[in-house]
Protein backbone atom coordinates (compact mmCIF):
# COMPACT_ATOMS: atom_id res chain seq x y z
CA UNK A 1 0.00 0.00 0.00
CA UNK A 2 1.58 3.19 -0.81
CA UNK A 3 1.67 6.45 1.01
CA UNK A 4 -1.62 7.85 -0.44
CA UNK A 5 -3.60 4.72 -0.18
CA UNK A 6 -2.59 4.71 3.49
CA UNK A 7 -3.38 8.45 4.17
CA UNK A 8 -7.09 7.55 2.68
CA UNK A 9 -7.81 4.55 4.18
CA UNK A 10 -7.01 6.46 7.67
CA UNK A 11 -9.21 8.97 6.43
CA UNK A 12 -12.26 6.75 5.87
CA UNK A 13 -11.91 5.22 9.18
CA UNK A 14 -12.08 8.48 10.69
CA UNK A 15 -15.16 9.60 8.36
CA UNK A 16 -17.01 6.59 9.57
CA UNK A 17 -16.59 8.10 13.14
CA UNK A 18 -17.60 11.28 12.00
CA UNK A 19 -20.88 9.49 10.33
CA UNK A 20 -21.76 8.04 13.42
CA UNK A 21 -21.44 11.09 15.00
CA UNK A 22 -23.57 12.59 12.92
CA UNK A 23 -26.70 10.36 12.98
CA UNK A 24 -26.81 10.69 16.64
CA UNK A 25 -30.10 12.74 17.74
CA UNK A 26 -28.12 15.24 19.41
CA UNK A 27 -26.00 16.14 16.56
CA UNK A 28 -29.52 16.24 14.51
CA UNK A 29 -31.28 18.32 16.70
CA UNK A 30 -28.30 20.84 16.87
CA UNK A 31 -27.93 21.05 13.31
CA UNK A 32 -31.73 21.13 12.87
CA UNK A 33 -31.77 24.49 14.88
CA UNK A 34 -28.96 26.41 13.29
CA UNK A 35 -30.42 25.49 10.07
CA UNK A 36 -33.94 26.43 10.85
CA UNK A 37 -32.48 29.66 11.77
CA UNK A 38 -30.91 30.36 9.25
CA UNK A 39 -27.59 30.43 11.13
CA UNK A 40 -26.50 27.19 8.77
CA UNK A 41 -26.76 26.53 5.33
CA UNK A 42 -26.19 22.63 4.49
CA UNK A 43 -26.28 20.63 0.83
CA UNK A 44 -28.40 18.12 2.35
CA UNK A 45 -31.21 16.88 3.96
CA UNK A 46 -31.51 18.43 7.57
CA UNK A 47 -34.49 18.13 9.85
CA UNK A 48 -35.53 21.23 11.23
CA UNK A 49 -36.05 21.23 15.07
CA UNK A 50 -37.47 24.47 17.34
CA UNK A 51 -36.95 23.48 20.69
CA UNK A 52 -34.24 25.16 22.60
CA UNK A 53 -30.78 23.30 22.86
CA UNK A 54 -28.54 22.15 25.88
CA UNK A 55 -25.23 23.96 26.12
CA UNK A 56 -23.62 20.12 26.23
CA UNK A 57 -25.28 18.91 23.32
CA UNK A 58 -24.27 22.05 21.42
CA UNK A 59 -20.80 21.59 22.46
CA UNK A 60 -20.25 17.88 21.59
CA UNK A 61 -22.36 18.50 18.26
CA UNK A 62 -19.39 21.46 17.63
CA UNK A 63 -17.13 18.34 17.80
CA UNK A 64 -18.93 16.77 14.34
CA UNK A 65 -19.15 20.44 12.81
CA UNK A 66 -17.21 23.09 14.23
CA UNK A 67 -18.72 26.18 12.65
CA UNK A 68 -21.69 25.21 15.51
CA UNK A 69 -18.39 26.10 17.96
CA UNK A 70 -18.07 29.21 16.06
CA UNK A 71 -21.28 30.65 16.45
CA UNK A 72 -22.51 29.52 19.49
CA UNK A 73 -20.30 32.24 22.10
CA UNK A 74 -22.44 34.91 20.22
CA UNK A 75 -25.56 33.44 20.08
CA UNK A 76 -25.83 32.35 24.03
CA UNK A 77 -25.18 36.93 24.11
CA UNK A 78 -27.36 37.52 21.69
CA UNK A 79 -29.57 34.76 21.24
CA UNK A 80 -29.81 33.23 25.13
CA UNK A 81 -33.57 32.28 24.51
CA UNK A 82 -32.34 29.41 22.06
CA UNK A 83 -30.68 27.15 25.19
CA UNK A 84 -31.27 25.83 28.44
CA UNK A 85 -28.63 25.86 30.88
CA UNK A 86 -26.49 28.99 30.24
CA UNK A 87 -26.80 30.02 33.47
CA UNK A 88 -23.62 27.64 34.28
CA UNK A 89 -21.34 27.23 31.51
CA UNK A 90 -18.13 25.69 31.54
CA UNK A 91 -15.23 27.93 32.18
CA UNK A 92 -13.69 28.26 28.32
CA UNK A 93 -16.93 28.80 26.84
CA UNK A 94 -17.73 31.32 29.80
CA UNK A 95 -14.42 33.06 29.38
CA UNK A 96 -15.48 33.58 25.63
CA UNK A 97 -18.81 34.47 26.23
CA UNK A 98 -17.57 37.03 28.81
CA UNK A 99 -15.26 38.60 26.73
CA UNK A 100 -17.83 39.23 24.17
CA UNK A 101 -19.93 40.56 26.41
CA UNK A 102 -17.50 43.35 26.71
CA UNK A 103 -16.85 43.52 22.92
CA UNK A 104 -13.63 41.84 23.21
CA UNK A 105 -12.15 39.38 20.96
CA UNK A 106 -12.04 36.12 22.86
CA UNK A 107 -9.10 33.72 23.14
CA UNK A 108 -9.21 30.57 20.87
CA UNK A 109 -12.08 28.90 22.11
CA UNK A 110 -11.67 25.04 21.74
CA UNK A 111 -9.64 25.43 18.20
CA UNK A 112 -12.12 27.90 16.97
CA UNK A 113 -9.62 30.94 16.41
CA UNK A 114 -11.10 34.23 18.73
CA UNK A 115 -11.33 36.60 15.97
CA UNK A 116 -14.21 34.60 13.97
CA UNK A 117 -15.65 34.20 17.16
CA UNK A 118 -16.05 38.15 17.60
CA UNK A 119 -16.88 38.49 14.32
CA UNK A 120 -20.62 36.68 14.89
CA UNK A 121 -21.50 39.30 17.69
CA UNK A 122 -22.55 41.68 15.89
CA UNK A 123 -24.23 39.50 12.97
CA UNK A 124 -26.68 37.45 15.09
CA UNK A 125 -29.53 38.73 16.69
CA UNK A 126 -30.32 41.94 16.79
CA UNK A 127 -27.92 43.26 13.70
CA UNK A 128 -24.93 45.68 14.30
CA UNK A 129 -25.76 45.85 17.74
CA UNK A 130 -23.17 44.80 20.41
CA UNK A 131 -24.11 44.49 24.13
CA UNK A 132 -24.46 47.20 26.25
CA UNK A 133 -23.35 47.20 30.03
CA UNK A 134 -25.25 49.16 32.86
CA UNK A 135 -22.76 52.08 34.56
CA UNK A 136 -24.21 53.91 37.16
CA UNK A 137 -22.95 57.98 37.65
CA UNK A 138 -23.37 60.23 40.32
CA UNK A 139 -24.54 64.00 38.96
CA UNK A 140 -24.84 67.01 40.52
CA UNK A 141 -28.46 69.24 39.89
CA UNK A 142 -26.96 71.23 37.37
CA UNK A 143 -25.72 68.30 35.61
CA UNK A 144 -29.12 66.72 35.72
CA UNK A 145 -30.66 70.15 34.19
CA UNK A 146 -28.45 69.73 31.59
CA UNK A 147 -28.50 66.47 30.74
CA UNK A 148 -32.72 67.08 30.86
CA UNK A 149 -32.00 70.44 28.29
CA UNK A 150 -30.15 67.97 25.75
CA UNK A 151 -32.69 65.15 25.92
CA UNK A 152 -35.53 67.56 24.84
CA UNK A 153 -33.31 70.20 22.88
CA UNK A 154 -31.95 66.85 20.66
CA UNK A 155 -34.93 64.36 21.19
CA UNK A 156 -32.79 62.22 22.27
CA UNK A 157 -32.72 59.79 25.37
CA UNK A 158 -30.28 60.15 28.35
CA UNK A 159 -27.99 57.51 27.54
CA UNK A 160 -27.40 58.35 23.74
CA UNK A 161 -27.09 62.07 25.32
CA UNK A 162 -24.56 60.88 26.95
CA UNK A 163 -23.06 58.48 24.01
CA UNK A 164 -22.82 61.44 21.97
CA UNK A 165 -20.73 63.40 24.97
CA UNK A 166 -18.17 60.81 24.98
CA UNK A 167 -17.55 60.70 20.99
CA UNK A 168 -17.88 64.33 20.88
CA UNK A 169 -14.55 64.59 23.34
CA UNK A 170 -12.82 61.99 21.61
CA UNK B 1 -27.95 29.94 -5.93
CA UNK B 2 -25.56 32.44 -6.77
CA UNK B 3 -26.30 32.17 -10.50
CA UNK B 4 -29.45 33.71 -9.68
CA UNK B 5 -28.19 36.13 -7.95
CA UNK B 6 -25.87 36.86 -10.61
CA UNK B 7 -28.87 37.12 -13.36
CA UNK B 8 -30.68 39.31 -11.20
CA UNK B 9 -27.72 41.49 -10.82
CA UNK B 10 -26.60 41.87 -14.34
CA UNK B 11 -30.11 42.80 -15.62
CA UNK B 12 -29.84 45.56 -12.76
CA UNK B 13 -26.68 46.90 -13.78
CA UNK B 14 -28.41 46.97 -17.16
CA UNK B 15 -31.11 49.10 -16.20
CA UNK B 16 -29.39 51.66 -13.96
CA UNK B 17 -27.05 51.69 -17.07
CA UNK B 18 -29.43 52.92 -19.63
CA UNK B 19 -31.19 54.55 -17.08
CA UNK B 20 -27.85 56.53 -16.21
CA UNK B 21 -27.31 57.43 -20.26
CA UNK B 22 -31.24 58.44 -20.43
CA UNK B 23 -30.00 61.03 -17.63
CA UNK B 24 -26.70 61.78 -18.77
CA UNK B 25 -25.03 60.28 -15.75
CA UNK B 26 -21.87 57.98 -15.61
CA UNK B 27 -22.39 54.09 -16.07
CA UNK B 28 -21.28 51.68 -13.48
CA UNK B 29 -18.61 49.21 -14.91
CA UNK B 30 -18.79 45.96 -16.04
CA UNK B 31 -17.71 43.62 -13.19
CA UNK B 32 -15.67 39.98 -12.28
CA UNK B 33 -16.71 38.56 -9.34
CA UNK B 34 -14.44 35.61 -7.84
CA UNK B 35 -16.19 33.56 -5.49
CA UNK B 36 -14.17 32.10 -2.50
CA UNK B 37 -14.35 30.07 0.70
CA UNK B 38 -17.44 27.82 1.21
CA UNK B 39 -19.67 29.53 -1.11
CA UNK B 40 -17.44 28.01 -3.94
CA UNK B 41 -16.89 24.82 -2.45
CA UNK B 42 -21.53 24.85 -2.84
CA UNK B 43 -21.60 25.97 -6.08
CA UNK B 44 -18.88 23.33 -7.50
CA UNK B 45 -21.25 20.63 -6.00
CA UNK B 46 -19.03 18.64 -4.66
CA UNK B 47 -19.75 15.10 -3.55
CA UNK B 48 -19.53 16.12 0.30
CA UNK B 49 -21.15 16.75 2.93
CA UNK B 50 -21.32 20.51 3.12
CA UNK B 51 -22.37 22.88 5.86
CA UNK B 52 -21.40 27.00 6.19
CA UNK B 53 -22.52 30.37 7.54
CA UNK B 54 -24.35 32.60 5.94
CA UNK B 55 -21.35 34.71 4.72
CA UNK B 56 -20.79 34.86 1.55
CA UNK B 57 -17.29 35.72 0.79
CA UNK B 58 -15.69 37.46 -2.47
CA UNK B 59 -13.47 39.32 -4.51
CA UNK B 60 -15.02 41.54 -6.83
CA UNK B 61 -13.69 44.67 -9.23
CA UNK B 62 -17.28 46.02 -8.70
CA UNK B 63 -18.69 50.06 -7.58
CA UNK B 64 -19.89 50.60 -4.30
CA UNK B 65 -23.59 50.99 -5.68
CA UNK B 66 -23.10 47.27 -7.46
CA UNK B 67 -21.39 45.95 -4.31
CA UNK B 68 -24.86 47.19 -2.30
CA UNK B 69 -27.34 45.75 -4.81
CA UNK B 70 -25.40 42.53 -4.78
CA UNK B 71 -25.63 42.43 -0.52
CA UNK B 72 -29.22 42.97 -1.11
CA UNK B 73 -29.49 40.07 -3.43
CA UNK B 74 -27.49 37.98 -1.42
CA UNK B 75 -30.00 39.13 1.82
CA UNK B 76 -33.07 38.07 -0.05
CA UNK B 77 -31.89 34.40 -0.26
CA UNK B 78 -30.43 34.46 3.36
CA UNK B 79 -27.37 35.07 2.58
CA UNK B 80 -24.76 38.03 3.42
CA UNK B 81 -21.93 39.12 1.78
CA UNK B 82 -18.86 39.21 4.23
CA UNK B 83 -17.40 42.33 4.30
CA UNK B 84 -13.53 41.32 5.09
CA UNK B 85 -14.57 38.19 2.31
CA UNK B 86 -11.88 40.14 0.17
CA UNK B 87 -8.85 39.08 2.75
CA UNK B 88 -9.33 35.35 2.03
CA UNK B 89 -5.83 34.15 1.83
CA UNK B 90 -6.04 31.69 -1.51
CA UNK B 91 -2.82 29.55 -3.07
CA UNK B 92 -1.23 32.03 -5.97
CA UNK B 93 -1.97 30.29 -9.33
CA UNK B 94 -5.17 29.35 -7.86
CA UNK B 95 -7.47 28.62 -10.99
CA UNK B 96 -10.94 30.04 -11.53
CA UNK B 97 -14.52 28.20 -13.58
CA UNK B 98 -17.08 30.91 -14.94
CA UNK B 99 -20.03 29.74 -13.23
CA UNK B 100 -22.06 33.04 -14.89
CA UNK B 101 -21.25 35.32 -17.98
CA UNK B 102 -23.91 38.38 -18.22
CA UNK B 103 -23.66 41.71 -20.17
CA UNK B 104 -22.22 43.63 -17.36
CA UNK B 105 -21.83 40.62 -14.92
CA UNK B 106 -19.12 37.92 -14.53
CA UNK B 107 -19.17 35.27 -12.01
CA UNK B 108 -16.24 32.90 -11.56
CA UNK B 109 -15.54 30.50 -8.52
CA UNK B 110 -12.49 29.63 -7.10
CA UNK B 111 -11.26 25.62 -7.73
CA UNK B 112 -11.93 23.40 -5.04
CA UNK B 113 -8.59 21.68 -4.57
CA UNK B 114 -7.28 25.61 -3.65
CA UNK B 115 -9.97 26.72 -1.51
CA UNK B 116 -9.84 23.28 0.31
CA UNK B 117 -5.58 23.93 0.67
CA UNK B 118 -6.72 27.71 1.68
CA UNK B 119 -9.43 26.30 4.52
CA UNK B 120 -6.88 23.15 5.90
CA UNK B 121 -3.73 25.88 5.97
CA UNK B 122 -5.41 29.14 7.57
CA UNK B 123 -8.48 27.31 9.71
CA UNK B 124 -7.74 23.33 9.69
CA UNK B 125 -9.52 22.77 13.25
CA UNK B 126 -12.90 24.52 11.97
CA UNK B 127 -12.30 22.66 8.90
CA UNK B 128 -11.12 19.21 9.93
CA UNK B 129 -14.07 16.88 9.22
CA UNK B 130 -14.28 18.29 5.79
CA UNK B 131 -10.73 17.82 4.56
CA UNK B 132 -11.04 14.14 6.19
CA UNK B 133 -14.25 13.61 4.02
CA UNK B 134 -12.28 14.80 1.28
CA UNK B 135 -9.24 12.99 1.73
CA UNK B 136 -11.64 9.84 2.30
CA UNK B 137 -12.86 10.42 -0.75
CA UNK B 138 -9.39 10.49 -2.93
CA UNK B 139 -7.79 13.67 -3.23
CA UNK B 140 -6.92 15.02 -6.94
CA UNK B 141 -3.88 15.35 -8.13
CA UNK B 142 -4.28 19.02 -8.29
CA UNK B 143 -5.27 19.13 -4.52
CA UNK B 144 -2.20 17.22 -3.78
CA UNK B 145 0.79 19.42 -5.75
CA UNK B 146 -0.84 22.36 -3.95
CA UNK B 147 -0.68 20.77 -0.82
CA UNK B 148 2.92 19.56 -1.38
CA UNK B 149 3.87 23.10 -2.87
CA UNK B 150 1.95 24.76 0.70
CA UNK B 151 3.76 22.45 2.92
CA UNK B 152 0.55 21.24 4.20
CA UNK B 153 0.53 18.51 7.08
CA UNK B 154 -2.53 16.35 5.93
CA UNK B 155 -1.86 13.87 8.90
CA UNK B 156 -3.79 16.32 11.15
CA UNK B 157 -7.02 15.39 8.86
CA UNK B 158 -7.00 11.74 9.05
Amino acid sequence: MNELDDLRQRAKRRLLGLERRAKDPRFEQVMGRFVREGLLVVNHDVREHAEPLRIDDVLWAGTVEPRILELLPALIVKRPSMFVGVASLPADLDEAVEALRRDREPETFRGIAGKDVHRWLRRVGRKDKAPSRLKSFRFTSDDQRLLQHLVKALGLSETDVVRRGLRALT
Amino acid sequence: MLKGVAQALDSWLVDENVAAVAEGLPRHPACTIHVLGQTALFEAELPLRLAATRDVDVRADYDDATRREFARLLARQGRELDPLGDEIWMPRGTRYAELFLGKLVRVLLAEPEAVLVSKALKAPTKNQPLLTEYLAHGPSERFLALARKHALDLEQFV
